[in-house]
């Protein structure tokens, strides 16, 4: 029954037939998904004249890009480092700053993208918490070759060329992908650019090859370079002075599995080598100092996934894997001391068919790891589906993110500002207790009796949803989710040094909530005209924070008169960089002769930025950036058989925030070919 | 160091008693000092340490609230000054800042709601490295943010302080920068760098010995 459903046409027109494999880690029909996930189509990819990932995302409901260390995502009101990022189902590694640049990858070789919200740790592990977002590529089992180049502005250049072939029993398939800029600048007068020239380039190949009846394996290749010019201003000693270099980043992974499929049971064995590697050199101007900074991140993991069909009405899912990851960076020590962590652990997913109506799905994950605490998570969801038109489901589960190697092991001093350090949980100690010796320590603080082996941080996450599919032209989906964060990892002060620096440290002590309602109306006019609707209510927030409001302890300073207020929990606009409204507005045209046009309008409401009066928190009008719309459009057609020739103008009411949306060069249009044979 | 601090106490008692005198031939029970105070620099910005660190000379600036002025350094080993600033660090007189009576501590709230300084509050000594007023961003008055790089009061502190004659004064510190403006978070670093360090505060000094500010 449930390996049926790998045959069901996914081309097929309407969502509710689209088989997901995200959400439960085994195909599943859309329709039967006991949890929220979107499907994002490569058709909708092209017509919306997407380049990279963040475009795409940037333009779902319930999902903002945000532009922070790269272009980050968010998903239910967390950050892009509790979002799990996979490709092929393999996840992607190199965050900075914990967040996972989408910028990175291209998205003119996928057939899809799926996106689950809510925790998912009890299928993926760590960094599922608040979604899982599965790029899946294009190509296994079809015949076809296509070439495209895009032209924008600011001389953006984008090649690619993809290639399948199915031979006998093998597939294989191949890509490349180049892509440019010069880069822009949003103050004129600045010699460094708000956005630098860079380059990027994807490379994939795989080879899948059928046994026989039972048996197939493959295994796929990946690597992805990204090279940035870096033209930074350095204040030093209160002059400014220049100094050039690059920034490269060079990524790989390769796939190998072999898969036995019989009537009941499908087993996978599954090879996941990946590497990152970040280079940044700097020559200050005037000065013999270079600076230098490396980062080489590897990571490789072996598992096993079995999925048994014990009934027509009951599956089981059973997986096991040991991870190894390792980083050697000259933030952390030098690059030949490399920082260790190991993690075993296994799942399992029972999934059974009550009756006609109602599924139950139920599974956990347990993760031993060698350098922090072992996690439990847990996950359970129910799809009740009232009418052949109406369907409600439910889901709780439990997410974890494990502590980064910063988090553990960063050793960063910095001369330049101040004097300051960080230290990683694992290095602080001995680090303090070096500096005491050299007499450098002034004085601790009492957070030195907080700082212990750092836990992951953990959250619940509890998912409630409908879909109405109203008739064959209307279908409404609803969710409404509440996530609560624990054991957040924050930096505080330790110690300061005689020099009057500060020394940091990582301490599990923030809990956080995030919640709110999603909500999509999906309409179509007429067989060529179709409208589509997003809008998502955000409301997060820091539980100290409400806490100490709720007590009267926490205070605004009001603008005018200087005065300190007393804060009412309304005053409070929760975490940074959250919109409590976020919207969208799809138009799309497309007839039989192959010509389509889309508009797709994205609002994005206000959101905090820092604070400035004080208190830390978000709460004070002039520490919201502002509201805006964003226009894009897009046109095309096809020509004969083999062409599709398109054009774009994205932002087309040139909106542009040069503090708060420095990613954002305004208006920006494109032309677009690709050849099919 | 015990002879000093007798004159001084003396030396105070003589000046309490003048302006005890004072309020008496005018009116009565006016002897509540209200006042709001700017541009008090605390060791301004004037140059940078070999490793690009802005600094100052290092030194404190003394402040007396009873006759609402700086007080020269030469008399910091004296009760002539209640509280002194250096940056963000603050000192009370008292400890192992000063001979006086002095002391201190945080209130949580607004400058209004402290009409009494409360019966159970405990006056904090300095012990260097550790202060009456807590040192460091988001420990006792300030809050420094990274992003900005910019000092800001924490709204809803205020700081009660025992003077050096062991009278009572509640101060809220308003602003940290040049003429009670802190620079726009756009400014330069230069901008933010050498506007920083000066004070702007309002203070309630009460002169009559109690803990009532009203």
């Amino acid at each position: 029954m449930a390996f049926a459903q790998l045959s069901v046409d996914s081309a097929s027109a309407r969502s509710m037939d689209e088989v997901v494999v995200t959400a439960t880690r085994t195909p599943r029909l859309m329709g039967n998904i006991a949890i929220p996930v979107t499907v994002i189509n490569s058709k909708t990819v092209y017509q919306y004249g997407s380049l990279r990932l963040n475009d795409i995302l940037g333009e779902q409901t319930g999902i903002n890009v945000i532009d922070n260390f790269g272009k980050g995502v968010q998903v239910q009101g967390l950050s892009s480092e509790y979002t799990l990022i996979l490709i092929d189902g393999e996840p992607l590694i190199g965050r900075t700053g914990g967040v996972l640049d989408l910028s990175r990858i291209t998205v003119r070789n996928i057939r899809k993208i799926e996106i689950v919200k809510g925790p998912s740790s009890s299928l993926y592990g760590s960094e599922a918490m608040g979604g899982v977002i599965n790029i899946i590529t294009d190509g296994a089992g079809q015949n076809k070759t296509s070439a495209g180049l895009r032209y924008g502005r600011f001389n953006t250049l984008d090649g690619n060329i993809n290639f399948s072939r199915k031979f006998n029993n093998t597939d294989v398939t191949a890509s490349f992908n180049y892509n440019r800029s010069e880069g822009f600048s949003l103050k004129p007068n600045q010699i460094q650019k708000t956005v630098e020239p860079y380059w990027k380039t994807a490379q994939q190949i795989s080879v899948n090859h059928q046994i026989n009846d039972k048996w197939k394996m493959g295994a796929g290749l990946r690597r992805n370079v990204t090279y940035i010019d870096n033209t930074i201003e350095v204040s030093n000693l209160g002059n400014s002075t220049l100094s050039k270099g690059f920034e490269r980043n060079n990524e790989y992974n390769i796939t190998p599995f072999v898969q036995f499929k019989g009537n009941k049971i499908r087993t996978t064995l599954r090879g996941y080598v990946t590497g990152f590697e970040a280079v940044q050199l700097l020559n200050v101007k005037g000065n013999s100092d270079t600076y230098n900074d490396r980062f080489n991140q590897v990571f490789s993991r072996v598992e096993n996934q079995t999925d048994w069909q014990i009934r027509e009405q009951s599956s089981l899912t059973l997986g096991a894997g040991h991870v190894d990851e390792s980083v050697a960076s000259n933030r952390y020590d030098s690059m030949s001391t490399k920082r260790k962590n190991s993690i075993s652990y296994f799942f399992v997913q029972h999934e059974e068919q009550l009756s006609d109506k109602l599924t139950l799905i139920g599974g956990f994950r347990f993760d031993a790891n060698r350098a922090y605490a072992s996690v439990w998570s847990p996950k359970i969801a129910m799809q009740f589906k009232a009418s052949g038109k109406l369907s409600f489901n439910i889901s709780y589960g439990r997410g974890f993110k494990a502590p980064d190697f910063r988090q553990l092991y960063l050793n960063f001093t910095n001369l330049a500002a101040g004097s300051y350090s960080v230290f990683g949980s694992e290095v602080a100690v001995p680090e303090l207790n070096r500096l005491t010796s050299l007499q450098q320590i002034d004085q601790v603080t009492s957070m030195v009796g907080l700082l212990s082996a750092l836990k992951p941080e953990t959250s619940g996450g509890f998912n409630l949803g409908a879909k109405w599919k109203v008739d064959n032209q209307l279908q409404i989906t609803a969710n409404l989710f509440r996530n609560d964060i624990t054991n957040m990892i924050v930096t505080d002060i330790v110690a300061f040094k005689k020099n009057g620096g500060q020394i940091y440290s990582y301490f599990n002590l923030k809990s956080a909530l995030t919640q709110g309602l999603e909500f999509d109306v999906d309409k179509r006019i007429s067989k060529t005209f179709s409208i589509k609707a997003g809008y998502q209510f955000l409301y997060t927030a820091d539980k100290e924070v409400l806490k100490g409001i709720k007590k009267g302890e926490t205070f605004k300073r009001d603008l005018i008169s200087g005065n300190s207020v007393r804060m009412k929990l309304a005053d409070y606009g929760g975490l940074p960089q959250r919109s409590k409204h976020t919207a969208n507005l799809k138009l799309n045209y497309e007839n039989t002769s192959g010509f389509f046009a889309t508009t797709r309008m994205i609002y994005r409401g206000r959101w905090g930025t820092f604070d400035q009066d004080g208190n830390g928190i978000i709460n004070r009008k002039d520490e919201y950036a502002n509201s805006y719309l964003q226009v894009n459009a897009s046109a095309g057609f096809s020509l004969k058989k083999y062409w599709k020739i398109m054009a774009g103008l994205d932002n087309i009411l040139n909106y542009k925030d040069v503090i708060y949306l420095p990613g954002n060069p305004g208006r920006m249009g494109y032309i677009d070919i690709q050849f099919n044979f | 160091m015990k002879t000093r601090s007798i004159i001084g106490t003396v030396l105070a008692a003589i000046v309490i008693f003048q302006s005890c005198t004072k309020e008496e031939t005018s009116a009565p029970r006016v002897t509540l000092i209200e006042k709001i105070v700017t541009d008090v620099p605390s060791d301004t910005i004037i140059g940078f340490s070999p490793i690009g660190q802005p600094i100052g000379a290092g030194k404190f600036t003394f402040y007396s609230f009873e006759t609402n002025s700086i007080v020269p350094s030469s008399d910091s080993n004296s009760t002539k000054w209640d509280i002194a600033m250096r940056g963000t660090t603050i000192l009370t007189n008292n400890g192992t800042s000063g001979p006086g009576k002095g002391g201190a501590f945080v209130y949580v709230g607004t400058y209004d709601d402290l009409t009494l300084v409360p019966a159970d509050s405990t006056f904090k000594i300095d012990a260097a490295p550790s202060y009456a007023i807590t040192t460091g961003s988001n420990k006792g008055w300030y809050l420094y943010t990274p992003q900005t790089n910019l000092v800001t009061p924490i709204p809803g502190r205020v700081l009660v302080i025992k003077t050096a004659t062991g009278r009572y004064a509640k101060m809220e510190i308003t602003n940290y920068y040049k003429g009670g403006i802190t620079p726009p978070a756009s400014a330069s670093d230069a901008v933010k760098t050498f506007s920083q360090r000066y004070y702007t505060f309002r203070f309630t000094y009460q002169a009559d010995g109690t803990t009532t500010f009203k």
